[in-house]
């Protein structure tokens, strides 16, 4: 072993820019591969972060407007949901699947007003069930209760978000004025910037007696069971909404009637997402490196030939053509392995700068607003993957090489000089 | 049987015509001689060496060192057999660059599996019998012609091997160092009775082994004994 690390230390010494050249080659491609699986990463835990804000097996439904003919109306006719999609959710033809229902009705900016301060808010009118549908994690306080919902209370739960816009004070347990009414503030969830929950939520039926009597209902979440599956999930999400359109008399068929958020699909299209990125960036990276491992083969190519000499020597007195062969073999090893090590080095200190940079930017997407990137870094397992990538790799560059070098003829290869 | 017994060796070399080089090549050389082979360029001599040296192959005929037929080896095995049984004196030398003198000449010993402490001692041990101790840690292009092909023979001999066999060993030295190094060749074959092959051009070489075989047009000639060294009178060199 030491006399091979002897041999290997003595070729790389005398071949000094021939070992630079090879070597950045080398690391070249690993740190782009790196760099790419890590941006690859920082995309795919983005992604993660904003489908584990919500339970993947539920949904939620709005009423839309209709592009098709139906029922004696004309298409265009705008779909309010109401209390008979409510019966239709909760009711005997869909308890199979359906598990928690909660109704919502929502209303787009309203001031909260608290001493001389106003600040902007949507406010939606929630049952409990709310809480667990949408994962919301109070931070102190508590959320929506059935009293609340049975005495009609004028009760409020607010963000950390508002806290903010409101100077940073405690709210729990004071009294904001909406609309003219003095709600109380029970409890706080806790928030980021990117949230897109961020609303004032008040007992539904606070919300229907004060500000929407009637029957129309904004929105209906709910969970549901027994899907295991993407064909499953659309399955039963056709069921559903072509009944909700049977009952608005739209056609079943209308794309517009009535509007879904199928977060179990959305997960299965997300993961799937995930999965090609991921395979994407592999590809692109090994791509990168492949023209890495050809430039090392190529330069140990010319270094063999350099060295036919050298060989002949070695034959003529008795080395074996395997030994040769594991010498090139081991040479070229090396050389990867080292680069390599190096250019992987470089890429997670890239990765890290970009964790720093890009990590904390945020996208607008309209209805929400996520992040970019999510810790774009890559892990131990990758490490390991790389370096026997790295091996693999350098025993493929060496062996066109060095099967040239053990084919070396001693005779010709002495008169070579 | 001889140490060297070649039967009707016969060579061709095929490079769009034929070329018939060795045609049918008898020799014997027993243990302990000490032997030239002489002939003019083209007369077959490298060849010959090549094919004792397990270098290339025959085309037909026998080849026997130390009672083994070399014939048809594979790669692995002649390389085998070169380092257990010959020793190459080259004219250029073709000592290792980038290593030292005591690494040039543990190589043989490297691939035989020596450990690397006993190879190293080995090593040494022969570099001063030719009087190198102090170069040992040299590399060639420090050293004279003369240093140079004194290592070659320290590495020629570290094996023990049954013959030496010398391609134009002067051929790259002044004529003092050549005759230093002829000397050192008749010492080693009088005092360890070390069979010693010779393939030059030059007479006054020639004329220091004690047998002289010419070699002419792929046949073996005239055999000359030459225990006296008077087959040519005057110097040495030319």
């Amino acid at each position: 072993m030491r006399d091979l690390l002897n041999e290997i230390w003595n070729s790389v010494r005398n071949n000094k820019l021939r070992t630079a050249l090879t070597g950045f080659a080398v690391s070249w491609g690993i740190f782009l591969l790196i760099c790419l699986l890590g941006a690859g990463n920082g995309i795919i835990n983005a992604f993660q972060g904003s489908s584990d804000r919500f339970v993947t097996n539920s949904m939620a439904v709005w009423g839309g407007i209709t592009s098709l003919p139906s029922g004696g109306y004309k298409e265009g006719r705008r779909i309010e949901l109401d209390k008979g999609d409510l019966q239709i959710t909760t009711g005997k033809e869909f308890e199979d699947n359906v598990g928690v229902v909660a109704p919502v009705t929502n209303s787009v900016n309203d001031n909260l007003i608290l001493g001389t301060k106003a600040v902007r808010t949507s406010m939606s009118g929630v049952t409990p069930e709310f809480q667990a549908i949408e994962k919301i994690i109070l931070q102190k306080g508590r959320f929506i209760n059935p009293l609340d919902l049975k005495e009609q209370r004028k009760v409020v739960v607010l963000s950390t978000k508002h806290e903010k816009e409101f100077g940073g004070g405690n709210l729990l347990g004071r009294w904001i004025n909406m609309h003219g009414f003095s709600f109380k503030v029970i409890g706080i969830i806790q928030s980021d910037e990117s949230d897109w929950r961020v609303s004032a939520y008040i007992p539904y039926t606070t919300m229907k007696g004060i500000f929407y009597p009637g029957d129309e209902i904004g929105q209906i979440s709910l969970t549901f069971n027994g899907i295991h599956n993407l064909k499953e999930s659309n399955e039963f999400e056709s069921r559903y909404t072509s009944r909700l359109k049977t009952h608005h008399e739209a056609a079943p068929e209308d794309p517009n009637a009535v509007w879904v958020w199928n977060r179990y699909s959305q997960n299965a299209q997300i993961s799937q997402g995930q999965r090609l990125i991921s395979i994407g960036m592999w590809i692109l990276g090994l791509l990168t490196l492949v023209s890495g491992i050809v430039g090392v083969s190529n330069i140990m190519l010319i270094s063999v030939k350099e060295r036919t000499h050298e060989f002949g020597i070695r034959k003529a007195i008795g080395a074996k053509p395997r030994k040769i062969l594991s010498l090139i073999i081991a040479e070229s090893v090396s050389i990867t392995a080292f680069f390599g090590y190096l250019g992987m080095g470089l890429g997670m200190l890239a990765c890290e700068i970009m964790d720093k940079t890009l990590g904390s930017r945020t996208m607008d997407l309209g209805f929400d607003t996520i992040k970019m990137m999510d810790s774009p870094t890559v892990g131990l397992d990758v490490a390991i993957e790389a370096t026997l990538l790295l091996i693999v790799a350098g025993t493929l560059a060496g062996l066109i090489p060095a099967w040239k070098a053990a084919k070396v003829k001693p005779i010709e290869a002495l008169r070579a000089e | 049987m001889a140490l060297i017994e070649l039967r009707d060796i016969n060579k061709t070399y095929d490079n769009g015509q034929p070329l018939h080089v060795l045609k049918g090549i008898n020799l014997d050389i027993e243990r302990g001689e000490f032997v030239s082979i002489m002939g003019a360029s083209g007369s077959g001599k490298s060849t010959l060496l090549n094919i004792l040296g397990i270098l290339d192959n025959y085309d037909t005929g026998t080849y026997h060192l130390a009672g083994k037929l070399i014939k048809d080896l594979s790669e692995g095995k002649a390389a085998e057999y070169r380092n257990r049984m010959i020793g190459f004196i080259f004219q250029s030398f073709n000592l290792i660059g980038f290593k030292t003198a005591v690494e040039n000449v543990e190589l043989p010993l490297f691939y035989q599996g020596v450990p690397r402490k006993k190879r190293h001692e080995m090593a040494m041990e022969y570099l001063g019998k030719l009087g190198l101790t102090d170069w040992a840690r040299h590399f060639p292009n420090e050293m004279s012609g003369g240093q140079k092909q004194r290592v070659a023979i320290a590495r020629a001999l570290i094996t023990k091997p049954e013959i030496i066999l010398a391609d134009e060993p002067t051929g790259a030295l002044d004529s003092k160092t050549s005759v230093e190094v002829m000397q050192l060749l008749k010492q080693l074959n009088k005092e360890e009775g070390i069979t010693i092959i010779v393939v030059t051009h030059e007479s006054g070489v020639a004329n220091e082994t004690d047998k002289i075989i010419h070699i002419k047009d792929g046949i073996i000639g005239e055999i000359e004994e030459n225990a006296s060294h008077s087959a040519w009178t005057g110097s040495m060199m030319k």
